[in-house]
């Protein structure tokens, strides 16, 4: 594959959340607002980003028999990093995404990307596709997210985007809104591609 | 032994912050595995056990070795715990997966590569922080944790329940599988909403 | 055994490697952590004493009752207090700033996790702003007959708010 594709392939075709249906925890949960979901991408991405290059690095030393703990253990010191950072230079995002900062080591997109792809290639392109699934991840979740904060707030960011006579529809933030978001999405994603399927058809 | 305030966690975990429903932790098994009752019952009896037991060894792995007050070091290692945790989970799921191997192999080959899963199962480690998050005793902990994995199991379940029937109805072919599954999971949602709020 | 030995190696060297670096950034982070959470409380109180300079606890055996603000020129500006109730779905936790003569100079609530849109809508400044100037001993929700305006949909995250005010001066009264 082109190296340009490693990296565009996490954005649509293989987005992590709405086509490989990875990492649903986190995007439910953290989607209540845009800021939060930039926040948990930024993190996700950071840290996908530095295994996928470290476990690339050291793959041929690793035993294959322990190459999950080895991967989980160079996951979650990233994770740990990023936990402290976050805590120390922008505690009030650290404060509203909460426990699924740590949970960021239990992401399957993380842990899925380590395994199917740092451990048999190359620093470069696993650096790429690294990159390209946290945007991917990060692009899911804000679209989720404005969604929700539209519908739910009436705006984004603390401006109003919707009219004052609109009254939020508050099950958008709450959990129930954040399932029928996404089934709706993934409903409307499955219309475009056999949209696409059956005029490639014709 | 206070036994209300046990009886609040139980409650609360199973139904008022139910972890799949209301935390949306697990949520990856519960789309995976709930498509038949059967392995979704086995998968809800494992999660149960590892749960409980990783609330176990992560409470005592916390407060004997990373806080610092109370461990056998003295120093503050806290900021060790996600590390700690997800590789005694890991541990743990290792262990489990063999003993099923060798004495419910049936059940192994149903649950097939989402047992090892377990290990990334966001709801293990989640109940193990989020007793930590609350100070919860060591009671408490066990509790919670078990109580954790009866919510889990009990929303698996009642998805399974309704999957089953959804392959006899007529569903249009883009919210075929996921899509109509989370819809449904939001209505599921929503019912549970009606039991925030419940106080004893 | 060999295969033992490669393994168990690898993982321990990771293990080190690990551990050392986070240690290193943990020392970095951990002043800077402690620091944000003491300048955290210390805005709260300014918020709700505006005119204090500084703050002198008052404690009691182990347990900070509450502060008295002193301004500038060292006269007393007021008192600041926290309290806590269980709301509809959390703990709702408020910082109460009073004045010389125990009046509420100002409130904020510091941590809740009510249901958004609804009552989590307590920490607006819409609605602590109504606790100005009222007497903490004589405050009660309007549903409850007093003449607090209790937030649309969410009385029992209102009632929280009031009554732990109510409670926790009465409690305090005497000791001010």
């Amino acid at each position: 594959m082109k190296a340009i594709q490693e990296f565009t392939k996490g954005i649509i075709k293989e987005n992590p959340v709405f086509v490989m249906a990875l990492g649903l925890c986190p995007t439910l949960a953290v989607s209540t607002s845009v800021q939060n979901a930039i926040g948990m991408g930024a993190a996700a991405t950071f840290v996908l980003l530095c295994s996928n290059i470290i476990i690339s690095l050291i793959k041929n030393f690793i035993p294959s028999k322990v190459r999950i703990p080895c991967f989980i253990l160079v996951i979650a010191s990233f994770v740990t990093i990023v936990d402290m950072v976050m805590e120390a230079y922008v505690p009030p995002l650290h404060k509203s995404l909460g426990i699924f900062i740590p949970l960021i080591v239990v992401n399957c997109i993380i842990l899925g990307r380590a395994e199917a792809f740092a451990s048999k290639n190359g620093v470069f392109k696993s650096m790429l596709d690294g990159l390209g699934m946290g945007l991917g991840f990060m692009l899911a979740i804000i679209v989720i997210a404005s969604i929700r904060e539209i519908l739910g707030t009436g705006g984004i960011f603390n401006a109003k985007i919707l009219p004052a006579s609109y009254k939020p529809m508050i099950v958008a933030i709450l959990p129930p809104g954040a399932f029928v978001t996404i089934g709706l999405l993934m409903g409307l994603l499955n219309i475009l591609k056999n949209k696409k399927k059956s005029q490639a058809h014709s | 032994m206070d036994f209300s305030t046990l009886f609040i966690i139980i409650i609360g975990s199973i139904f008022i912050n139910n972890f799949v429903i209301a935390r949306f932790l697990g949520l990856c098994p519960y789309i995976g595995v709930s498509k038949k009752m059967d392995s979704a019952f086995g998968m809800g009896m494992a999660v149960i056990f590892v749960m409980t037991m990783a609330s176990t060894i992560t409470w005592l792995i916390y407060t004997f070795l990373l806080n610092a007050d109370t461990s056998i070091f003295g120093v503050d290692l806290t900021f060790l715990r996600t590390i700690a945790f997800i590789l005694s989970i890991a541990v743990l799921v290792q262990f489990v997966e063999m003993v099923i191997k060798k004495t419910a192999p049936e059940l192994y080959k149903a649950l097939g590569i989402y047992l090892p899963l377990i290990t990334t199962n966001c709801a293990v480690l989640g109940v193990s922080l989020l007793n930590i998050n609350e100070n919860y005793n060591f009671i408490e902990s066990i509790v919670n944790g078990a109580s954790a994995g009866v919510g889990f199991t009990l929303v698996l379940v009642l998805m399974a329940g309704i999957r089953e029937r959804l392959e006899y109805s007529n569903v249009p072919k883009s919210m075929k599988g996921m899509p109509i599954s989370f819809i449904v999971a939001g209505c599921m949602a929503l019912a549970f909403l009606g039991f925030s709020g419940m106080k004893f | 055994m060999k295969d033992f030995i490669r393994p168990t190696l690898v993982l321990l060297i990771i293990c080190v490697v690990a551990g050392a670096i986070l240690s290193l950034i943990y020392m970095q982070t951990a002043p800077l952590i402690a620091e944000n959470k003491l300048k955290a409380e210390e805005e709260a109180r300014r918020l709700v004493l505006p005119d204090a300079k500084y703050f002198n606890p008052v404690s009691d055996s182990s347990t900070i009752l509450y502060y008295e603000g002193y301004s500038s020129d060292s006269t007393l500006a007021g008192y600041v207090f926290s309290c806590v109730q269980y709301g509809y779905s959390s703990d709702v936790k408020t910082i109460v700033g009073l004045t010389p003569d125990l009046m509420i100079q100002a409130i904020t609530v510091v941590s809740q996790s009510e249901t958004p849109g609804l009552g989590a809508n307590c920490t607006k400044p819409d609605f602590t702003a109504q606790f100005s100037g009222k007497n903490p001993a004589d405050i009660y929700v309007d549903k409850d007959g007093g003449d607090i305006q209790s937030l649309t949909g969410a009385t029992i995250t209102t009632r929280a708010v009031t009554n732990a005010i109510h409670d926790a001066f009465l409690k305090l009264k005497d000791r001010l």
